[in-house]
């Protein structure tokens, strides 16, 4: 009964992420109609997001080496609390992004603001309401590591927060790459 | 899923409960105080049309400023009115009050789990609906009125306060009372796909699944999948709106103000609405034709036709629903070659919807008709699908749209195959499953009352419009005696708000019969209908868990009526197969 | 008083279905049933009501169509308006043949196979040939009709415009303006920044385009002549219809669109055909506001002599701007 359970939760996860996946299609495909219409300003993407894109892929990886090692009963908790460090540093990473693009002229809103820039913002900004959950849910995961709460049999919430993860990290790739070769 | 029984105070059991019955009786309260509130909404602005300019005495109803000192109402209310029933009547009634109630009441029941995959999320589905509910009424007595742009809300009349009072805070919190609904929506729609996907009883095979499972399986797959474009389309309406960017917005002069907004695209709005509009149309629609099949098969005494076709054309409906959105943008200007390919989709959804109506037609052929009040409303639903979805042939065909796009022609069509179909299939449900629900039965002759009284009523209202639509006449007007081309309708709109109002005044019958039952009805027995379905195996108690002991073992097709060979005319789908018997 | 009266009148309601409800149990326990077991007789009942009420509705269908024929649209005043009409009567002519065979086959069966406690129901869970046959029958038909559709639309949307006179159509909240293009039957440049009080719509007066054009408060068509009609939107989206031309066109601030054709009657012709209040109105039908039942600007369809003589008596934009400084 609880492995039936188990693949249910985790198969909500799976259909909720299908409903983001699809809510990121509507923004991404409202941006290829739009640039497709003209008056579209181009621009360069700032480094910070190139920055950003690494450290969430090195999460991820992160992530990745610690459920393989609950599975063995190793100690996880560094790990863990990389990851959710790293997760802080991206979302610092992102708002410097915004601010470089400030400083390019590139506003969201107002009289000098292109509807491309306010996309990438739209976007951006989109994603890391999302990536807030997912920190939450490191945040749990780190201290139920902490007071021992998992171990090789039981660890259905460790696993959920990483399938989320990895689900946001590769999320950002494809808004990355999106938005830097679109 | 555990079954050792907690104790239940007032609060765990009636408010925040999450026990699937519970919350599907709580969508179902909720819906029918919206369906009250959004039909005196169309008997109000029905009188305005019947006597333009006049006052009324339903307009004491109305929040003070929206009269004029003549005690008339004012234009702008009058599509406040408007804007409001349709949203209304599209997401909490039909969506939320008819999927919600039954998606939350019978994929447990009929599937034989305890509860749903997870009860937690079902009931935070329920809170996000009620906080909605709860915001989108408070927005009619904000100053400015509620949203009075259309319950398709295009921009710029949705993004400019400038341009009509309801756009001002009223369209704010409409914006905030879709997301919250949408998320609710979506979290309930996760549930019931993961739950028929994993909690299906032993030997409940999907092809042994009842109907409406299937169809409320697939209307959460359109939800979970369209409604999320909803919310990007709405997220980029609410930066436009409250931030200056210019999503939607473009060379704008209200009110002698230019705005900066330069470079937005209001068709953008359309497409992705429409991406979810479309599909929308069959959330509502399908969960009714589930119910109607179930109901129609249980009554006739007869399997219902066709189960595999009936299957594959709800599949085939769902999948063309994301590919004709279009067909709502004939007259946007939109590129005569993308107008053939949505006409050429469009069209098509009429192959499976008469695949469908044939496979009714040939259940009921040589059956052994009950006619519970049920019964009734599930052939007014066939009736209803047929008179309506008839003319979807003229406004899918994008030359004929040119005339009848936006005139009364298509108010008359959606409201007969959309609403119709959709109310008297939840009708159909609540007659049907009030058992199930509350233990006692429902008073069978003022059903009979209530389906005739609606019946008429409703056919009184809607099939008048398709000739005010056919005489020129475009939707959303206060009045059309500004048109003197128009005079001649008058005789017209006078029948239809006589209709209106009378059927109106005929779901009381329904309130009455539905309170009444609740505490006065006879008790109801294990399985009133004879019904094979696994529901009708549960105890009148309605428990925690649903089955006392183990769960029912699923042997058989949920359509064994009259099986040559019985002596019954229906096996419950519990009972085992007989030495020899095949299964259909 | 009234109100008391209402609720008075709600009560006695309320008091009259107890008391119907509350009988109709007695009754059933003094003849010792069920109260809500479908008798054969329940059946009886409700399956002559659907073939009475059902009968009815159908009645009441074909009346309306005799009673209002004369209140619809009167048939095409323009070249793809016809071909618009004769799509329109095949496929009224089609799904009508379908309603009035599957309504009434509806209520004969539900009242033919009506309940009864001896009877028992016929065992029929599928019939392939049944199922392919109604399947393929529509799609062959729904086939037919596409073509029908798709080839009317092709030659509505796509007329030949070398020959079409311009006007402009601009829609703002909550009245029409129209712009001739003049002699050289070009449009000047527009930009919603140059619209002051008098240049309401925006043009531009450097353009050498705009020095013939004529603002005009209602539009003048040659009849027979084709005309392309381009609209713009000033502050949310108008819809530009003409029923009686089977035109019909979103105007979309930010967007330009455009919808050609050609009148094939004149307004005296229509005047004496139709009565003698008869005009062929722009109406707006994409809500806009609250005087959205209200915006409308007339369209005259004359023949070449008529419009010529009216055409001369119109101002040119450029000279209206200078005199009203």
């Amino acid at each position: 009964m609880n492995t039936a359970k188990n693949k249910a939760l985790k198969q909500l996860l799976w259909v909720g992420m299908g409903s983001i996946a699809m809510f990121f299609a509507g923004l991404t495909s409202a941006y290829i109609v739009r640039k497709a219409e003209g008056n579209w300003v181009d621009f360069i993407l700032p480094e910070w997001f190139v920055y950003s894109t690494i450290v969430i892929v090195i999460s991820s990886l992160l992530l990745i080496i610690a459920t393989q090692r609950i599975k063995k009963n190793k100690e996880i908790f560094a790990l863990i609390l990389s990851v959710f460090l790293l997760g802080g540093l991206f979302t610092y990473l992102q708002i410097n992004g915004w601010k470089e693009l400030t400083s390019m002229g590139v506003y969201l809103t107002g009289a000098g603001s292109n509807v491309a820039g306010s996309f990438l913002y739209v976007l951006t900004l989109s994603h890391l309401v999302h990536l807030a959950g997912g920190l939450i849910a490191l945040f749990v995961a780190a201290i139920h590591v902490k007071t021992k709460k998992y171990n090789s049999e039981s660890f259905l919430g460790l696993e959920i927060t990483a399938i989320y993860w990895h689900f946001l990290s590769i999320l950002w790739l494809y808004l990355f790459f999106f938005l830097k070769y679109l | 899923m555990s079954e050792h029984h907690h104790k239940e105070t007032f609060i765990t059991k009636y408010i925040f409960s999450q026990d699937h019955k519970m919350i599907a009786k709580q969508f179902l309260i909720t819906g029918m105080f919206m369906a009250i509130i959004g039909m005196l909404m169309s008997a109000i602005f029905r009188v305005q049309l019947a006597n333009p300019g006049e006052s009324s005495i339903l307009y004491n109803l109305l929040p003070g400023d929206w009269i004029n000192e003549a005690g008339a109402l004012n234009p702008d209310k009058y599509l406040a009115l408007v804007t409001m029933h349709g949203t209304i009547l599209v997401f909490w009634v039909l969506t939320a009050g008819l999927s919600g109630t039954f998606a939350n009441f019978l994929i447990p029941l009929q599937i034989g789990a305890r509860d749903m995959a997870s009860g937690f999320i079902n009931m935070l589905s329920y809170w996000f609906f009620f906080i909605a509910t709860v915001i989108l009424i408070s927005s009619i007595y904000v100053q400015g009125g509620p949203a009075s742009g259309g319950w398709t809300i295009y921009p710029p009349l949705s993004a400019l306060p400038q341009a009509i009072p309801g756009s001002g805070t009223g369209m704010t919190l409409w914006l905030i009372s879709i997301t919250l609904f949408v998320v609710g929506s979506l979290l309930g729609g996760l549930n019931y796909i993961v739950t028929i996907l994993n909690l299906r009883t032993i030997g409940m095979s999907m092809k042994r699944l009842p109907l409406t499972v299937w169809a409320l399986l697939i209307t959460a797959i359109l939800g979970v999948l369209s409604f999320p474009v909803l919310l990007s389309c709405g997220l980029l309406l609410i930066f436009d709106r409250s931030f200056g960017t210019s999503f939607y917005l473009s060379d704008i002069i209200i009110n002698g103000e230019m705005l900066h907004n330069v470079g937005g695209s209001p068709i953008l709005f359309e497409h992705l609405f429409w991406f979810l509009g479309h599909p929308e149309v069959y959330i509502i629609l399908l969960p009714a034709l589930g119910i109607v099949s179930e109901v129609i098969a249980v009554n006739s005494r007869k399997p219902i036709f066709g189960y595999k076709a009936m299957v594959g054309a709800l599949l085939l409906i769902a999948f063309l629903s994301f590919i004709v959105w279009g067909h709502h943008m004939f007259m946007t200007g939109m590129n005569p070659f993308l107008g053939s390919v949505f006409t050429f989709t469009t069209l098509l959804i009429a192959i499976p919807s008469a695949v469908k109506v044939f496979n009714y037609l040939a259940t009921l052929w040589r059956a052994n008709i009950r006619f519970t009040p049920a019964m009734l409303f599930a052939i007014g639903t066939v009736s209803a699908f047929i008179t309506g979805g008839l003319t979807g042939l003229i406004l899918g065909d994008s030359a004929l749209d040119i005339n009848v796009h936006d005139t009364y022609f298509v108010v008359g069509h959606f409201h007969i195959v959309m609403g119709l179909s959709a109310i008297y299939g939840m009708f159909a449900g609540v007659y049907h499953w009030f058992p199930k629900m509350y233990g006692r039965m429902m008073n069978k002759n003022l059903g009979y009352l209530h389906f005739w009284g609606t019946f008429i009523c409703a056919y009184g209202v809607f099939f008048p419009m398709h000739f005010l639509g056919l005489a020129g006449l475009p939707r959303r007007y206060y009045t059309n005696s500004a048109f003197p081309m128009f005079d001649g309708l008058s005789d017209i709109n006078s029948i239809i708000t006589f209709f209106a109002l009378t059927g109106a005044i005929i779901q009381a019958i329904f309130i009455f019969n539905f309170i009444y039952s609740l505490f006065k009805g006879p008790r109801a027995t294990k399985n009133p209908w004879e019904s094979t379905t696994l529901e009708w195996t549960t105890p009148v108690e309605r428990i925690h868990g649903n089955w006392p002991g183990d769960l029912p073992v699923v042997t058989r097709w949920a359509y064994d009526y009259s099986k040559p060979g019985a002596s019954a005319d229906f096996i419950p789908q519990d009972v085992p197969l007989k030495e020899g018997e095949e299964e259909h | 008083m009234t109100n008391t009266l209402i609720i008075l009148v709600a009560i006695l309601i309320i008091a009259a279905l107890v008391q119907i409800t509350r009988v109709s149990e007695l009754l059933s326990e003094i003849k010792k049933q069920d109260p809500n077991k479908v008798t054969d007789s329940n059946n009886k009942t409700q399956g002559i009501l659907f073939l009475v009420v059902g009968g009815a509705f159908l009645i009441f269908v074909v009346w309306q169509m005799i009673t209002w024929n004369h209140l619809l649209l009167p048939p095409a005043s323009s070249l793809h308006g016809q071909e618009i009409d004769a799509l329109m009567k095949v496929s009224m002519g089609l799904i009508l043949i379908v309603f009035f065979a599957l309504t009434p086959l509806l209520f004969y069966f539900t009242y033919k196979y009506r309940g009864n406690k001896n009877n028992k129901a016929y065992f029929f869970a599928h019939n392939n040939k049944l199922e392919v046959i109604w399947t393929v029958i529509p799609t062959i038909i729904l086939t037919c009709l596409i073509v029908y559709g798709l080839r009317t639309w092709e030659r509505s949307m796509n007329p030949d415009l070398s020959q079409a006179k311009i006007i402009e159509v601009y829609a703002e909240q909550f009245k029409w303006t129209a712009r001739e293009s003049g002699t050289d039957n070009k449009l000047g440049k527009a930009n919603f920044k140059l619209v002051t009080d008098r240049n309401a719509l925006g043009v531009d007066m450097n353009d050498v385009n705009s020095k013939d054009d004529k603002v005009i408060r209602e539009v003048h068509l040659v009849v027979d002549k084709p005309v392309l009609l381009k609209f713009r939107a000033k502050d949310v989206i108008h819809s530009a219809f003409l029923p009686h031309f089977r035109v019909q066109m979103n105007c979309v601030p930010g967007l330009s669109t455009q919808f050609a054709f050609t009148p094939t009657q004149t307004t005296a012709e229509m005047k004496e055909q139709e009565g003698d209040d008869f005009e062929f109105v722009l109406l707006c039908n994409k809500i806009c506001g609250a005087a959205h039942y209200n915006m409308q600007m007339s369209f005259i369809v004359e023949t070449q002599e008529e419009y010529d003589a009216w055409i001369a008596s119109q101002k040119v934009l450029s000279e209206k701007l200078l005199t009203q400084k």
